[in-house]
């Protein structure tokens, strides 16, 4: 999670993505927001994608015009995928800046349920930015990391790298001998993780 | 932090040495040691010791804590317990790895304490790892860092400390019933407390 300040790169990209709203009053001239539509005006009731930074400032309009509604990601179909075994999703293929968006989004959703998914999202998948931080496979490890996600388990590999670096320097090392390496109890680490 | 800071810091440790050379005092930014004289033990910094050592001018008198029996009744300890264990030195590993490295001849079971220290180290690494993932999965928003030596924190860095500022973000978002607009940010600290 970036600090959201004005001029924060991430955080415009943030704002930048696409969430799904309903039109509640008739919008001259603007049909050109959605792609589908015939005419040069937006009517009531008809569902577009627009960027979070212009759906918010719609919505804060009294009487709103809009209806923001969540992406697809928060929904409880999602939900549950994620309050089970959020390891298993792939965020960059679903939503690159999921927390950041959480974060904005979670003011539609009127039980409160988005909330608390993504803090226990969050809580599961630190377990990943673990695995990936030390992990040989970088390319495997980090695929399915968001945005965020990816630059912790980078920051994290680069400290775990130059600890490696420093123990291995030297004419005489401290390092592993392969028969003790390869006794089963140096898979502690491994084991607990699982 | 580097790991060859922390190194740094470690090798302003004092250690024993027996120089073969007599010498009179040397004056250091860090203190004045000496007069060396042959075959009498005196207190080094361990960069000094190493230098010296290098050069081979002095022998390296083992820290009392390289010592066979006493890593051994460490290491059960460290395998027992659930927390951290009070280390002998808090620059262990840096210390170990410098004078092993340059005066494995100068030590009893050079090998075997090699083998030793890096079990402890390893078995310290994983209780790490494990409990960090512990930490988070409780949500508990501090840790314990009792006896862990400064290189051990500096492994977790930057991991555990933004992991936790990005917990806490979330965590502060959903507790706020009121609309959070654009451009917003929050912080604060709560929780309960978990040993790491």
């Amino acid at each position: 999670m970036t600090n959201s300040n004005y001029l924060n790169i991430s955080d415009i990209l943030v704002s930048n993505e696409k969430i799904p709203c309903k039109i509640l009053q008739d919008l001259p001239k603007m049909g050109f927001l959605d792609p589908s539509a015939t005419e040069d005006d937006l009517k009531v009731g008809s569902n577009v994608e627009i960027p979070l930074w212009l759906g918010e400032t719609l919505y804060s309009r009294r009487p709103p015009l809009v209806s923001v509604d969540l992406p697809k990601i928060y929904k409880d179909a999602y939900r549950e995928i994620l309050n089970a075994d959020a390891c298993t999703i792939d965020l960059h293929k679903f939503a690159q800046y999921f927390y950041e968006l959480g974060c904005y989004i979670a003011k539609y959703d009127i039980k409160g349920e988005v909330a608390t998914t993504l803090v226990n999202t969050f809580k599961q998948r630190f377990r990943m930015l673990l695995a990936a931080s030390v992990s040989n496979d970088s390319i495997g490890t980090m695929q399915p990391l968001s945005v965020s996600e990816r630059e912790r388990a980078a920051a994290a590999a680069a400290t775990e790298h130059a600890l490696s670096a420093w123990l291995q320097r030297g004419d005489s090392p401290l390092t592993t001998a392969c028969m003790v390496a390869n006794h089963r109890k140096r898979k502690r680490a491994e084991m607990e993780m699982l | 932090m580097d790991p060859y800071e922390i190194e740094f810091i470690g090798e302003n440790r004092i250690i024993s040495i027996i120089p073969n050379f007599s010498y009179d005092k040397i004056y250091l930014i860090c203190g004045e040691f000496g007069p060396f004289r042959a075959g009498l033990p005196l207190n080094v910094p361990l960069w000094l010791a190493i230098m010296l050592k290098q050069k081979q001018k002095c022998r390296i008198v083992p820290p009392d804590w390289m010592e066979m029996d006493n890593l051994e009744n460490l290491k059960e300890e460290e395998k027992r317990s659930r927390f951290f264990t009070k280390m002998p030195n808090a620059h262990y590993m840096v210390e170990a790895k410098l004078i092993l490295g340059a005066a494995g001849d100068d030590i009893p079971n050079s090998a075997e304490i090699k083998t030793i220290i890096k079990d402890i180290w390893d078995i310290r690494m994983s209780k790490l790892r494990t409990s960090m993932d512990a930490l988070m999965k409780s949500g508990g928003s501090y840790g314990r860092l009792d006896h862990l030596t400064m290189m051990e924190i500096n492994s977790v860095k930057p991991l555990l400390p933004a992991a936790m500022d990005d917990l806490l973000r979330i965590q502060m978002m959903a507790k706020k019933p009121a609309p959070a607009s654009l451009n917003n940010s929050t912080f604060s600290q709560s929780g309960n407390s978990q040993n790491v």
